[in-house]
């Protein structure tokens, strides 16, 4: 974006927005998106798995995936770096095997984000197959349609708001990831310093209060569009009725 | 013979089925009393259920042989569905629902043209429509058209009219009858609905609590104890095709053979084939023809079985077709009624309904 434009983003905000804050903005929506993106195949397979199919243990696999929910994220965070640390037992393969670090790096903001908000999208995701007639399925199959390719013809497309909708809320709940990401990815500036990190960061220095007030402003602006977005393809739902 | 079926399974519930049947006639109706296990034998033969043990056949492939081992999945079997919600894909077009069937299908044996198939069951006006926005009579008709179009070597169809009211019920059964005749298809038709089988079916398998009751032409099989036994929509109904209709002064006539049927008024010539439905309570019958009656139809036949079912006698007269009367055991005792004996029905012209 030339300066042009972020003083026009900035405008609104009665002023153009600052370097960190530009760097805060544009990190925040990178990590938002692509935890969103990483979490929504993951979330379908699950979400269907679960709406679909019973099979031992299946509670166990509920409250794993639903635990992200109701531990404070602050833990989350502090056994994804146990995991994902440098010295961590996956961290270390990742470096050995890929040379990818995760922890202290944007990636680690968007494991965190991800972890979090996997369970909202698969609930999400869970009720939308839940509304849909698996019979229309057996239908597909009947009419020479194989097991994936009545998936993908069927029950996906009629998914498809839900599937909207579930990425809309991980991508909000990303965007407000704050105790897991503090953990893993730490608060660096420009590498891992979303909005939340750099309000708390503002709010930590002297005279800081003011500053951040305008990172408050924008934090509530994206949510609001996050969940005005989401309520406007939850409230036109032809296909899901059926 | 298209289809072999030979299964047993036992449910969880301890609802235990074992059914052996053929189908080598086109029209065939697997009739029975809710929960005599109907469906769970569609769903054995579509590739959704499996049974504990038994051997499916279609047109000598093997579908299933629990013993060698043999399970297609229900996509390689070839078999056509259609059942009570017709289960249209919602997100599609009716032609999209159609090309459904057409573009998944599997090296057929014989094609079945979208074209032909539009033409006979007149879907070509709803094509650009969407699934959702069809009536409960069309959304048959599309179904039934989509099932076709994955060129199936058997139809199964699922209580298909039953969330329908009567004159769309009669109207998707003379469509039914068209595709038979015009593909030629063996068809196993699921109902409880006597005058469904009654009027289509060329044979029939009557199943009850899991097990075979009886196999043969409609009019014999139906007429086993078992099924008049059943209470409800299982008593025997009549159901008489008629020859002809004629319009005489105020009145409509039809003729039934060399017998005449006098009509209740006000019933319009419906479309032919027509058949005449009432019920065996409402047929009197006498040794004699009696004059000075108000009952307008005096049909003379020949009883030709009495059948038992709890307080009840039904007797089987035939006057050309068969005609069931239900009577006390007094009556069939007093009047001395035994194959053979003539005797003279006498029904109300108000007793009858025209059906289409």
């Amino acid at each position: 974006m030339t300066v042009h434009e972020r003083g026009l983003v900035g405008a609104m905000l009665f002023g153009p927005l600052t370097d960190e804050e530009w760097l805060a903005l544009r990190l925040s929506l990178q990590v938002a998106t692509c935890a969103a993106c990483f979490c929504l195949p993951l979330a379908v397979a699950v979400g269907y798995l679960l709406s679909r199919a019973s099979f031992v243990g299946k509670w166990l696999v509920e409250v794993l995936i639903d635990l992200p929910l109701v531990l404070p994220p602050v833990v989350t965070g502090y056994l994804l770096l146990v995991c994902f640390g440098p010295h961590g037992p996956i961290g270390a393969l990742l470096a050995q095997w890929f040379g990818v670090k995760i922890a202290f790096t944007w990636l680690g903001a968007v494991l965190a984000s991800a972890v979090v908000s996997f369970p909202l999208m698969v609930r999400a995701v869970r009720l939308t197959f839940q509304g849909i007639d698996p019979r229309l399925e057996t239908a597909a199959r009947s009419l020479g349609a194989g097991r994936l390719t009545a998936f993908f013809t069927v029950s996906l497309p009629l998914a498809r708001r839900g599937l909207i909708v579930a990425w809309t809320l991980g991508f909000a709940r990303s965007l407000g990831e704050f105790g897991a990401t503090i953990m893993i990815a730490g608060n660096i500036e420009g590498k891992t310093r979303t909005i939340p990190l750099a309000i708390y960061s503002l709010a930590n220095r002297p005279e800081g209060m003011e500053q951040s007030w305008r990172l408050v402003w924008l934090s509530i602006l994206l949510a609001c569009g996050a969940l005005v977005a989401s309520g406007l393809l939850e409230r036109r739902r032809p296909h899901d009725a059926a | 013979m298209p289809l072999n079926f030979a299964c047993r399974h036992r449910y969880p519930s301890g609802f235990d089925l074992d059914v052996a049947f053929d189908v080598d006639r086109r029209f065939t109706a697997l009739f029975g009393p809710s929960g005599s296990g109907k469906t769970s034998i569609l769903s054995m033969i579509a590739g959704f259920l499996r049974p504990n043990a038994g051997t499916i056949r279609l047109s000598e492939r093997t579908l299933a042989d629990t013993a060698a081992d043999v399970w297609l999945p229900p996509e390689q079997r070839r078999v056509g569905i259609v059942c009570q919600d017709s289960l249209l894909f919602p997100h599609l077009t009716v032609e999209g629902n159609l090309r459904y069937g057409l573009r998944h299908r599997r090296r057929p044996r014989r094609a079945i043209e979208f074209s032909r198939v539009a033409e006979v069951l007149e879907i070509g006006p709803l094509l650009r429509r969407s699934a959702r926005s069809l009536s409960g009579g069309e959304r048959q008709r599309v179904a039934l058209g989509r099932a076709l179009l994955s060129s199936p070597e058997i139809l199964l169809m699922d209580e298909p009219l039953a969330s329908l009211d009567t004159p769309l019920r009669v109207k998707i059964l003379a469509y039914l009858e068209r595709v038979v005749a015009e593909w030629n298809l063996p068809t196993l038709y699921v109902t409880h609905a006597q005058a469904e089988v009654r009027r289509a079916a060329e044979w029939v398998v009557i199943i009850d609590k899991g097990r075979l009751v009886a196999t043969g032409p409609p009019d014999e099989a139906l007429s086993q104890p078992e099924p008049l036994a059943w209470a409800g929509s299982a008593a025997p109904i009549n159901l008489l095709k008629l020859d002809s209709i004629e319009s005489e002064a105020a009145h409509l006539t039809a003729r039934l053979g060399e017998q005449r049927l006098f009509l209740p008024p006000g019933v319009g010539p419906a479309s032919s084939p027509a058949f005449v439905q009432f019920s065996p309570k409402d047929v009197i019958l006498s040794r004699q023809d009696v004059a000075g009656l108000s009952a307008r139809n005096h049909l003379r036949g020949r009883v030709c079985k009495i059948t038992v079912a709890g307080q009840a006698r039904f007797v089987a007269i035939d006057v050309g077709q068969i005609l069931w009367a239900e009577l006390t055991l007094e009556a069939v005792d007093e009047l001395d009624l035994q194959p053979g004996r003539e005797v003279t029905c006498l029904i109300k012209a108000h007793s009858l309904s025209v059906v289409g």
